[in-house]
């Protein structure tokens, strides 16, 4: 279990992260999202003692983080950081290195993770000759080599190819199942979604909301109709919630969904209009999102 | 510490810039000089040229280590890698350790390297071998402690750059590594006895000859480690600074 105690964090006069507490309990997919600047990697930089000055406090298990934890706690960086001069197997080499391992147990190790990310063909190639992908792929597996219990993502699919990221993906849902704790941060709400069980909202520094994911959307998101046909107009939609426009269709946000369908349909059937597709949309984390802040999350 | 020294050695062994810079430039330079400074007919004195050209460019291009110094730390700062380290259990003065000595190690093969070629090449004489190697430990210690404390305070890399320039051109011209002191200046004399060039290049030539003593070998290898210390001590405190900047 890794608890955040109210930390603050400035940097000369931006003020990253305000007065933020979350518990993220052990074995759960923990997503953090928010858009860019939302003070996401601050956070995960001040878990992994990469960034040491803040006000609050940040405990593994109960215990402050010290080198002993460290041995516990796997990072992902935002940014691709390999030696890109070497070949993947040195990369993993070096990062097992600094986690004590060694010898037969190091090489073993290596060729598991290789084959882990998909890269056992290419362990021996230089890292600079590699895809966008694929160093992607080697910036986890990096972080995976001495197999810890609490492994943090950040944004670890940004700017990969979707083959890529089904497999990063995949690596995600073998660490649950292995029983990990995985925090994964990231401005895709449908990647969170997919992967996590729980949720924290950050914007602009402050912890929105957080929670199980499933009881979030219960909470948050007004269910909502997506309407399609030719002469149904808006006015007519809004006598039963908001609406708004997608793509020549209309999406009617309304608590009373079943009610307000049934009544589309016999309005459409009185004025003989054609409906082409009448469904009920399943309530999204982005609504969620954008309950709470009012703000789309979209690049 | 090994992790981290055993990537920065596989680095350096397959650069080609700093084979470049450490090796074959000071042996085309060496060349070079020798062949415009030996026209003349005296065998004695082309060979007495030649034993000063010879351990003169080994000191000048020591120092150019110092560029690649610069490079290793200024980008491991800049792309992250200081950052994600800080991650790990690492501890940071290992860090600092590891990537040190890979350079030390490279500075005495390049002096070790470049005798064999003046004695192989021109049969310069390696009279006190010992002593000769001793001299290399020493100047190895000072040139990359200069190094280590320039890569943890300059802001980029260009600066680092341009100051291992001055201090390695200008300390050899101040110092005699291109033409005999005795045709310079008194001023330039004078100045000659405050750089790390003018004492390691003077006990190379003695020790070269044979005709170390002692007095004179304890006072460059004392100018040589105070330099060195001075220089090492700027770096442990500069260390900080440079990690509170590797976060960003
Ligand atoms: N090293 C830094 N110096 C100054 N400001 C920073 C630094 N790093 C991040 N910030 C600022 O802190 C805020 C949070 O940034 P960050 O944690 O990177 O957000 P996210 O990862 O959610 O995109 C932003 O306003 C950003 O500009
Ligand atoms: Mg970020």
């Amino acid at each position: 279990m890794l608890t955040i105690h109210n930390v603050t964090k400035h940097y000369d006069k931006t003020e990253a992260l305000k007065d933020v507490s979350i518990t993220i309990p052990g074995g759960t997919c923990y997503g953090l999202v928010g858009p860019n600047g939302a003070g996401k990697s601050t956070l995960i930089k001040m878990i992994t003692s990469i960034i040491r000055d803040y006000e609050g406090k940040i405990e593994f298990n109960e215990k402050e983080i010290t080198d002993k934890t460290k041995q516990k706690l796997g990072y992902v960086p935002q940014e691709i950081i390999l030696e890109e001069d070497i070949s993947a197997f040195s990369n993993l080499q070096m990062f097992g290195r600094l986690y004590n391992l060694k010898g037969n147990s190091l090489n073993h190790r290596i060729k598991e993770v290789l084959a882990l990310i998909g890269l056992s063909d290419r362990g021996k190639d230089k890292v600079s000759t590699f895809s966008g992908g694929m160093k992607r792929r080697l910036n986890i597996g990096c972080a995976l080599m001495h197999n810890p219990d609490l492994i943090i993502m950040d944004e670890p699919t940004v700017g990969i190819d979707p083959q890529s990221r089904k497999y990063i993906f995949k690596m995600i849902e073998d660490l649950k199942t292995a029983g990990k704790t995985v925090i994964y941060a990231s401005h895709y709400m449908e990647e969170v979604e997919k992967l996590c069980d729980y949720v924290a909202f950050l914007d602009r520094g402050e912890m929105i909301e957080n929670g199980a994911i499933s009881e979030l959307l219960q909470q948050y998101a007004i269910p909502s109709i997506y309407v399609k046909g030719s002469g149904i107009l808006q006015d007519t939609l809004e006598q039963y919630g908001t609406v708004s426009q997608e793509d020549g269709a209309f999406i009617l946000y309304t608590e009373k969904a079943l009610e307000a369908m049934e009544h589309i349909i016999s309005h459409c059937r009185e004025n003989r209009l054609e409906v082409e597709r009448l469904e009920l949309v399943h309530p999204r984390l982005e609504d969620v999102f954008f309950r709470l802040t009012g703000s789309n999350l979209r690049d | 510490m090994k992790a981290i020294m055993f990537v920065e050695l596989k680095k350096h062994l397959q650069d080609k810039g700093l084979a470049f810079w450490m090796l074959i430039l000071p042996i085309l330079f060496t060349v070079l000089f020798i062949s415009v400074f030996t026209t003349g007919d005296n065998e004695a004195v082309n060979q007495e040229i030649i034993q000063s050209i010879v351990p003169g460019y080994i000191v000048m291009f020591v120092f150019f280590i110092m560029i690649s110094m610069v490079q290793v730390f200024i980008k491991d700062r800049d792309r992250g890698m200081t950052a994600r380290l800080a991650s790990t259990p690492l501890k940071s003065y290992y860090y600092l350790l590891g990537k040190w000595l890979p350079f030390t190690y490279i500075v005495i093969i390049q002096i070790v390297v470049l005798f064999l070629f003046g004695k192989v090449v021109y049969n310069v004489s390696l009279g006190q071998p010992i002593i000769l190697l001793i001299l290399s430990l020493f100047i190895t210690f000072t040139v990359t402690a200069i190094g280590l404390a320039m890569a943890l305070t300059v802001n980029t890399e260009n600066m680092g750059i341009a100051i291992t320039q001055i201090i390695a051109l200008g300390g050899a011209m101040l110092s005699g590594l291109w033409m005999p002191l005795e045709m310079m200046p008194d001023f330039m004399q004078t100045i000659a006895h405050f750089l790390p060039q003018y004492w390691a290049h003077q006990s190379f030539q003695d020790a070269m000859a044979g005709t170390t003593q002692v007095s004179e070998l304890l006072q460059t290898l004392g100018v040589l480690f105070a330099i060195g210390a001075a220089a090492f001590i700027i770096a442990i405190i500069r260390y900080p600074y440079f990690l509170k900047r590797a976060v960003k």
